[in-house]
């Protein structure tokens, strides 16, 4: 085990990147201080979760790789524990057990869970590389298929779909990128047409006295109802849909300037649900408008470009698809998450990565982070 | 396999360039739609979040106020606190809320299922919006429930106007109560002014589909009377204020920044206020002095429909009708055999009695039939075929003419009559002077009455018209039905020599500035054709009745004014054989008393009607009242003028000041007007010159002379006739 750093690392860390994530972190906090509703003030205690992951960064950093890589499967193991042992000692929030009251701390396996899976990924394909044989059937794919399953399904049954959805969606963009066989990705397409036709079977068509339900029958009604009024937005306003319906509204009369920061009606007058948390863009869009919006989108935007550029430059596989998988993990969270704000997805519970409240997922991101650096500026190592 | 030992392989190289075009594509999607949100939609989600947040509260308009001629306050408003409830802030309502309320105010715990149902029911209605639990809280009540908001969410405390009506001083009220002079009123004039409580549901659709949303659940809307008619011109135009609101309704002042250049406020405007005619004076007299359990008043300018006093009793309390009523009151009410809710002014009517009996001497008048002089011999009734008409004098009244027949009331001169010309001239005078149809007063809902004549009877009476019908209806009885008022504009126009003017309660509507924005004007309903000289043989008579020895009003005289009038005692049942006393009948059996008349005699003022139901004689139980107001009346026309300094105009008011008061009145004049006014000097001419002695009759003695002995026999027996027709009056 190594735990340090020499001279000739420095040039390679990734200072773009830092400099990004460090940049998005501190727009967050100061979108958080204007969604702050008082008694409470979120955006210091999101600014100490701050730090406290810029530590942890540093210190991932800090490791030497190899010890990451050995240490890996621990590292995936403990979390699906750590998973486990949520039934029995969760505490329920919403209706989902996802979290552990740790004193004034609330932990959310789930976050870490992500991590932990891309690391575990990452490790099976550099393991199972063949140069002569570069792609992946079946008989490759099930170690992997089980590796993204068991968490997938421990984070499901909490109930959470978002969760859920983000850990299958990021692991399934890890083992495309692998290379698999055409067929499963032909059947990995199949997969996707039929889930539409369930959606389009269950909420779309015109159903009759005796509705067919496919799926519908077996979701929870707050995730069917989501799922419905995604669709069609403008039924039941006050219901289901008041969420996604006044997010939009929020977004909308932002215009090109917004409303000014602390002056947004919709944040300050609580039409927003979850503010500070899952809707936390439509603040942002809400008070500082269309370029302020644009000029987001672009930092995430170069954000991912330089975690692939870490990718892209890595010198071995655990590296690159550690790095590939986060930018998807990165990806798809942004995507859900704003998508769902500007009314292009149906509403999950996603967090936006750094600017959304929430120590587990700032922790998470600035985990991930540390270790990009870590595979960034340890390139040349060995 | 470590770390190092294998390249990542050149195949990987391509793969990034698609998944991170892919990323940026995925990016580009959500920068184009949030482009279509924020500019290319941006008005209509502008609007969306103004709508959100930006709530218009209404400013009330303060409701008009309700004056009398003299401009003391008959309804007014008045601040009260109400309690509301809101459901949708109301957590935990039915098992903790309520029951804590009740508990903390010290209300009887049965009020429990009664506050669950409304809660129920508003929570089904608008779970937002606030209904009321009870009005006019007390101090305490208040203090206690603000002290304990915060354990009470979703109980509200709102200052409300509530309208106020006149009424009595309650010690006045005991005190008529312990002399037993009937029920004392609840509120003066309840049914002319009316009251007012919650707007419907039903109200309000309706007035929605009218293109009228000025209203709100909860509103108060005018019922009844003026209060109803003059809804419009009394409530004012609401105002509104536009506030910042949170997503759970809460009002945040500190932000009202975010409402921008918008119109924020706009200034309610109050409500007219109404000036009546009704002088509260008169009516408070009228109040005092009426005797009956039920019955009615009217007391009306004679040359112009201007209604000066309106008394129906009994009345109601139109402060409780106004949103305190509980059904069972309600339901009291309306049980009541006394019919408290009827007014019975307008809105009932009755036979008239003799006092119908100046439109049959009209008619016979007209007819050139029948002269000032043609005489009719009363024997103690009229045969006509096989029957026999009573006249109420059973000894009979001896040799009767025109004068002397109205003068006393004998029955047979007009069964004389009625036999002679039949029933439709006497209906052509009745209906011209205004009978059979409504008098058009507008403001309270009223009944036509009934004017019978021979193509009625034909269309209601089985067997059709015959002559018997108008020999009933030339008394007042028969199928005559007359409401006071209409009496009342008939002696009017009797009185000013034709002009039947229509009733008019308001005399001018005031606007906010204090400036008359409407002053309304005497309406001519009519002009009837009436001889002079007919008129004159009339009005002498009806004087007569009054003023000379024998009169059948003769006791209820005032010793310096002429007064004209008629008595009247209708039957309410049909009489036996034998007659019973009033006494000894059931109350709603007994006779309704009528006294319809108008002063002074020669240049008549104004027209007043008494009916005393079944109070019994029209000379003994309406006379006197009838009699007393008119006094009252230029009493106070005198003490006007003497408060306004006017001494000329007060020496011109007919009448002497009464005795007792010639001792105050300069006193009160001296410190306004300087000279004082020789106490006895007579304030108008004490004999009129117009009464002319009839040929055959004594000269009427002194009116101060002691009643003369035949004077003594006339109200102790009722005044009926008898016969299968007889006996159309109703009860």
């Amino acid at each position: 085990m190594q735990l340090g750093i020499e001279k000739r690392m420095v040039p390679h860390i990734p200072w773009a990147l830092v400099v990004t994530v460090v940049l998005i972190s501190l727009l967050g906090l100061y979108n958080l201080a204007s969604a702050s509703r008082p008694p409470g003030s979120v955006w210091t205690t999101q600014a100490l979760y701050l730090g406290a992951g810029m530590v942890a960064a540093l210190a991932v950093a800090l490791f030497d790789l190899r010890f990451i890589y050995r240490m890996t499967p621990w590292v995936y193991g403990l979390n699906i524990l750590a998973l486990l042992a949520l039934h029995k000692l969760g505490h329920t929030a919403k209706g989902a057990e996802s979290w552990f009251v740790l004193g004034p701390f609330r932990l959310q396996p789930a976050e870490f869970m992500k991590v932990g899976i891309l690391m575990m990924l990452a490790r099976y394909f550099h393991e199972s590389y063949r140069p002569t044989d570069d792609t992946y059937g079946l008989r490759r794919l099930w170690v992997p298929g089980l590796i993204i399953a068991v968490p997938t399904a421990l984070v499901l049954i909490q109930p959470d779909l978002g969760g859920a959805l983000m850990i299958a969606l990021s692991s399934a963009t890890v083992v495309l990128f692998a290379k698999p066989k055409r067929w499963i990705v032909i059947t990995l397409a199949l997969v996707m047409a039929s889930g539409s036709v369930v959606i389009w079977n269950d909420y779309i068509r015109e159903q009759g006295e005796t509705p067919h339900y496919l799926v519908r029958s077996h979701l929870k009604k707050h995730q069917s109802n989501r799922i419905s009024g995604w669709l069609d937005p403008e039924t039941d306003l006050r219901g289901s849909n008041y969420h996604a319906a006044q997010s939009r509204i929020a977004v909308g009369s932002g215009g090109l300037w917004g409303k000014g920061w602390r002056n947004g009606t919709q944040t300050m007058l609580s039409f927003l649900p979850e503010q500070h948390t899952d809707f936390i863009f439509s603040v942002w869009a809400e008070e500082h408008g269309f370029f302020a919006c644009l000029l987001l989108i672009a930092l995430y935007g170069v954000a991912l470009v330089l975690t692939l550029g870490v990718a892209f430059d890595s010198k071995d596989r655990f590296g690159a698809f550690f790095a590939v998988g986060a930018a998807a993990l990165l990806f798809w969270q942004v995507f859900e998450n704003m998508g769902m704000i500007v009314g292009v997805l149906p509403v999950t519970g996603i967090t936006l990565p750094l600017m959304s409240y929430g120590g587990s997922s700032l922790m998470s991101v600035m985990l991930m982070i540390g270790l990009l650096v870590n595979i960034s500026m340890r390139r040349h190592m060995f | 396999m470590t770390l190092g030992q294998n390249s990542p392989g050149r195949d990987l190289k391509d793969r990034y360039l698609v998944l991170g075009g892919l990323m940026l594509l995925g990016l580009l999607v959500l920068a184009v739609r949030t482009y279509r949100l924020q500019v290319t939609r941006f008005d209509e989600y502008s609007q969306k979040s103004a709508a959100n947040f930006v709530k218009e509260v209404r400013l009330r308009a303060d409701r008009g106020s309700i004056l009398d001629a003299s401009g003391q306050l008959l309804a007014e408003n008045r601040p009260s606190f109400d309690l509301f409830l809101t459901p949708a802030f109301c957590q935990k309502c039915q098992e903790e809320v309520l029951p804590r309320m009740v508990a903390l105010l010290g209300w009887d715990a049965a009020s429990l299922p009664t506050l669950f149902d409304q809660y129920k029911t508003q929570r089904r209605n608008g779970t937002f919006q606030a209904t009321r639990l009870k009005v006019d809280l007390s101090t305490e009540e208040v203090e206690l429930l603000s002290a304990h908001q915060l354990e009470l969410p979703g109980i509200d405390v709102e200052p409300v106007a509530h309208r106020q009506y006149k009424a009595p001083r309650k010690d006045k009220a005991a005190k008529r109560e312990v002399e037993g002079a009937g029920a004392p009123p609840a509120t003066y004039l309840s049914h002319v002014l009316g009251y007012m409580n919650e707007i419907t549901q039903e109200e309000l659709d309706k007035r929605a589909t009218g293109g009228d949303t000025t209203y709100r659940l909860g509103d108060y809307i005018g019922r009844r009377g003026l209060e109803r008619f003059y809804e419009q011109k009394l409530r004012g135009v609401d105002g509104w204020r536009k506030e910042v609101v949170n997503a759970r309704g809460e009002s945040l002042p500190e932000l009202s920044r975010l409402l921008g250049e918008q119109e924020r406020r706009k200034e309610p405007t109050r409500g007219a206020d109404l000036q009546l005619s009704i002088d509260l004076r008169l009516e408070e007299e009228a109040e005092r002095i009426f005797p009956g359990r039920a019955g009615a008043v009217v007391v009306v300018e004679v040359n112009t429909g201007f209604i000066l006093a309106m008394l129906s009793r009994p009345g109601y309390d139109a402060n409780m009708m106004s949103g305190r009523v509980s059904p069972a009151e309600m339901a009291k009410l309306f049980k009541d055999p006394l019919q408290p809710m009827v007014f019975r002014p307008v809105a009932q009517h009755y036979s008239p009695g003799s006092t119908f009996k100046v439109v049959t001497a009209l008619a016979a008048l007209r007819s050139g039939q029948f002269t000032a002089k043609n005489t009719v011999s009363c024997p103690g009734g009229y045969r006509m075929g096989s029957r026999f008409w009573r006249c109420w004098q059973d000894r009979g009244h001896g040799v009767v003419w025109a004068k002397t027949a109205l003068q006393h009331s004998c029955d047979t001169y007009y069964y004389h009559v009625a036999d002679v010309l039949g029933l439709d001239p006497i209906a052509r005078v009745g209906q011209e002077l205004g009978l059979g149809q409504p008098t058009g007063i507008g403001v309270v809902a009223e009944v036509p009455g009934i004017m019978p004549t021979s193509e009625y009877h034909d269309r209601v009476t089985p067997g059709g018209y015959t002559k018997g019908m108008a020999l009933n209806a030339a008394i007042g009885q028969g199928d005559d039905n007359v409401t006071p008022l209409q009496l009342a504009l008939l002696y009017a126009t009797i009185a000013n020599g034709g002009t039947l003017y229509k009733p008019q309660l308001v005399r001018r509507i005031i606007g906010i500035d204090g400036k008359v924005k409407e002053e309304l004007q005497p309406v001519v309903a009519r002009q009837v054709e009436i001889d002079p000289e007919q008129r004159a043989v009339v009005v002498d008579a009806l004087s007569a009745v009054v003023n000379e020895v024998g009169g059948t009003a003769y006791r209820s005289r005032l010793p310096d004014l002429l007064v004209a009038g008629k008595t009247g005692t209708a039957q309410v049942r049909a009489l036996g054989a034998v007659r019973v006393k009033k006494e000894n009948m059931d109350y709603f059996e007994r006779d309704h008393a009528w006294f319809a008349s108008f002063a002074p005699a020669d240049t008549p003022e104004i027209a007043v009607v008494v009916l005393n139901e079944h109070g019994g004689h029209g000379a003994s139980d309406a006379a006197p009242i009838a009699t007393a107001l008119i006094r009252k009346y230029f009493d106070l026309r005198r003490e006007d003028a003497l408060k306004r300094g006017d001494l000329a105009a007060a020496a011109a008011v007919p009448g002497k000041p009464p005795e007792a008061r010639t001792e105050q009145v300069p006193t009160r004049v001296a410190a306004t007007a300087g000279p004082a006014l020789e106490p006895g000097e007579p304030a108008g001419p004490a004999v009129p010159a117009t009464i002319v002695p009839p040929p055959t009759e004594p000269p009427p003695p002194e009116p101060t002379a002691a009643p003369a002995p035949q004077d003594t026999g006339e109200p102790a027996t009722p005044e009926p006739l008898t016969g299968p027709a007889a006996g159309r009056g109703e009860g």
